[in-house]
């Protein structure tokens, strides 16, 4: 075993981990953690979606979906107008096995599609689970979403939106935990079999790799992921939200995260979720903010205000990832070794 | 001991007989090598044995077994199963509103303990009730569906690349298939996966059994690297490799199957005098070291200076088998090479 050098994940964690002590001596306006929130949630989603389609080459535009299904499957398991009235830390777990079974059901009639195909499939359950969700409103409450859902209690008092720090802290630990499993599972037999198919499915299947099973394993890890990210965001908003809040914006912008972040990399997931989710919800906040401060903000001129911009720069960035730094900002490790 | 026997092959893509009627035999130990023009049908066969192609007739046997994947009540139980998973599930999603209504809601009343002996009552009751309704017919097709999909998909596994991979047959491709963002490692390690037995849970865990593997087969992988030459380039990415080494790292990823049996198709291609001769070294290294080989070439000095036996095909058809010394004096193979003499 060589001696432990701090790689990008560790630092970005640690940086992460101070973030809100610093915080601390800045004035309230400048405060971003409850944006970086969300900088941990679509991590661990696309870190969720960097399974299947980073490591394993399998293209998934219906990433979303799953995360619909894990926040409806915790909200049906915690909360009180349900007869389950599991407590939030067993409804999360919980959250993994029944995103695992879903991804197995999207999985098994998909296997032989490739490229192409499965992407269109995959878009196309993206939407049927909306439009599911929506509809069975005897168990999914249709478009109200299922509330309230319960925060994590420790030590008998539940928490609130007040706490902000505790769901900081909570967030980045979970974040940790989904990078931990992440990692060891890339770096094991399984991982290396993900890869051989996503170079040369022939011939990892001429080296007695069995395709079929590997790619469901791809497939339910990646989608109990973004079931334990839903479960996260539904607590975290103590409501599912409605169905429609699970679409294909979401999937692309899991998908921007990993392409922009590097295909097949952990530490590029983070960075992609910084960039990406930063962008959107702290940097063309902050500057709208700014803007309205120094009287030159919108004012009723929608063109005029950053926060109306932000799928024109989500869609440049995602042209200048791809145009400048086409293995993404963080490659996976191999890459740069082989230079 | 035959470590290989192929019986009557024939592959018919259509109306074209790419192969036709091969048959032949390879000793354990053997260097044997299929020759013949381009377009004789040689990748054609070795894709019939390794189950890529699933050859129109014939058999090909490894050990005097052969390798196919037959109906056993494994395959029965999970065929039973997912016929009766479909009916169930075609039967709730027909009317999961209802099921739901009278299993959960109607149960339900805040403040009490849930009554689960009754709602699972409540819910057997409903599903019957959906049965008797109309509901008898979905669950029928979805049970069929259900079990059809499982059939056919055994039906189409029984006799794929991987099952054979296991059963100790390794290859090469003619165009090399490397992988190529993977280390020269990785790639040899992917070789050696069908042979490591720690999975998902004690790679996810890091349980003792995956470091004591790991440590196994990366030490193991390394000495293969040093058997064929590659050792000092074990961490680069294969797609960084010149052409020529990229070859050995092919044999290489096949060696690490410990198979009984490799097939090379064309190891010799693209390579100069010199590296030739390494490779006709290796290969015989390869045999002494336990394993038959299997080659197809086109290099006639290789060819006849390595094997023990080999086995001529023109479009498709096999028109001579024998040591070399037979293959060189035979008229008909020195004619399929060379174009017969024109008498004037």
């Amino acid at each position: 075993m060589s001696r432990w050098r701090p790689g990008p994940i560790s630092i970005i964690v640690f940086v992460a981990a101070l973030l809100p002590m610093c915080e601390l001596m800045l004035p309230q306006s400048a405060h971003i953690t409850e944006a970086v929130r969300g900088v941990f949630l679509y991590a661990i989603l696309a870190l969720g979606l960097n399974v299947v389609t980073g490591y394993a080459g399998l293209l998934n535009l219906g990433i979303a979906a799953f995360m619909a299904i894990g926040a409806y499957a915790f909200a049906i398991l915690t909360c009180e107008i349900y007869p389950f009235q599991f407590g939030f830390w067993p409804g999360l777990l919980l959250t993994l096995p029944i995103g695992a079974l879903f991804g197995f059901l999207l999985g098994a009639p998909t296997l032989r599609l490739r490229g192409d195909y499965l992407a269109i499939v995959t878009l196309g359950f993206g939407e049927i689970v909306q439009d599911v969700l929506k509809n069975l409103d005897t168990i999914t409450k249709g478009t109200q979403g299922i509330n309230p859902v319960p925060a994590p209690s420790f030590g008998g008092s539940m928490w609130t939106a007040d706490d902000e720090y505790k769901w900081y802290y909570l967030l980045l630990a979970l974040m940790v935990v989904v990078i931990l499993g992440v990692r060891n599972l890339e770096r094991s037999r399984l991982g290396r079999a993900w890869f051989s198919i996503r170079e040369d499915e022939l011939a990892s299947r001429s080296m007695g790799i069995r395709v079929e099973r590997i790619k469901m394993l791809a497939f339910s890890a990646a989608a109990a992921i973004a079931a334990f990210a839903g479960g996260i965001s539904a607590s975290m908003l103590s409501s599912t939200g409605e169905p429609s809040n699970y679409d294909f914006q979401v999937s692309v912008l899991a998908l921007c995260i990993v392409i922009v972040g590097g295909i097949g990399s952990i530490a590029g997931v983070l960075v992609g979720a910084l960039v990406m989710i930063g962008l959107n919800s702290i940097v063309l906040v902050k500057a709208t903010a700014a803007l309205d401060a120094l009287g030159i903000g919108a004012q009723g001129n929608v063109l005029l205000s950053p926060n109306n911009w932000k799928y024109l720069i989500f869609g440049l960035a995602l042209v200048l990832a791809v145009r400048l730094k086409p293995h993404g900002l963080v490659p996976p490790r191999i890459e740069r070794r082989a230079s | 001991m035959t470590a290989l026997r192929a019986s009557a092959i024939t592959v018919r893509f259509g109306g074209l007989v790419a192969v036709q009627d091969v048959t032949f035999t390879v000793g354990e130990k053997q260097i044997y090598a299929v020759i013949g023009p381009n377009g004789a049908g040689k990748t054609t066969l070795f894709n019939a044995m390794t189950g890529i192609y699933e050859p129109t007739s014939g058999e090909v046997q490894f050990a005097g077994r052969s390798v196919c994947l037959t109906f056993s009540t494994r395959v029965a139980v999970r065929i039973a199963l997912s016929a009766l998973a479909c009916a169930l599930s075609s039967l709730i999603a027909l009317n999961v509103q209802d099921l739901w209504q009278a299993t959960i809601i109607d149960n339900y009343q805040y403040a009490q303990p849930f009554p689960w002996v009754e709602s699972a009552h409540d819910c057997f009751d409903a599903l019957v009730g959906l049965m008797r309704s109309g509901g008898a017919w979905t669950a029928i097709l979805g049970g069929v569906a259900g079990g059809g999909a499982a059939a056919v998909l055994w039906w189409r596994s029984r006799r794929t690349p991987d099952l054979i991979a296991r059963a100790g047959v390794a290859r090469t491709f003619q165009n090399i298939r490397l992988f190529n963002e993977l280390s020269l490692v990785q790639n040899v390690l992917v070789g050696m996966d069908h042979r490591m037995r720690a999975g998902f849970w004690s790679a996810l865990m890091r349980l003792p059994r995956f470091h004591d593997e790991r440590k196994h087969f990366h030490s193991e992988s390394v000495e293969l690297l040093t058997f064929v030459g590659l050792a000092d380039r074990a961490d680069y990415a294969a797609g960084s490799l010149p052409y020529g080494l990229r070859r050995r790292l092919e044999i290489a990823r096949a060696l690490a199957a410990k198979p009984n049996i490799i097939l090379l198709d064309e190891p010799a291609a693209g390579m100069n005098p010199s590296e030739i001769v390494d490779l006709m070294t290796l290969i015989r290294r390869v045999r002494d070291a336990g394993t038959t080989v299997v080659l197809i070439e086109h290099h006639m000095r290789l060819v006849m200076g390595v094997s023990d036996r080999i086995l001529v095909l023109q479009y498709g058809r096999q028109i001579a088998e024998g040591t070399p010394a037979e293959i060189r004096a035979n008229p008909a193979c020195v004619e399929a090479y060379l174009g017969t003499e024109s008498h004037g």
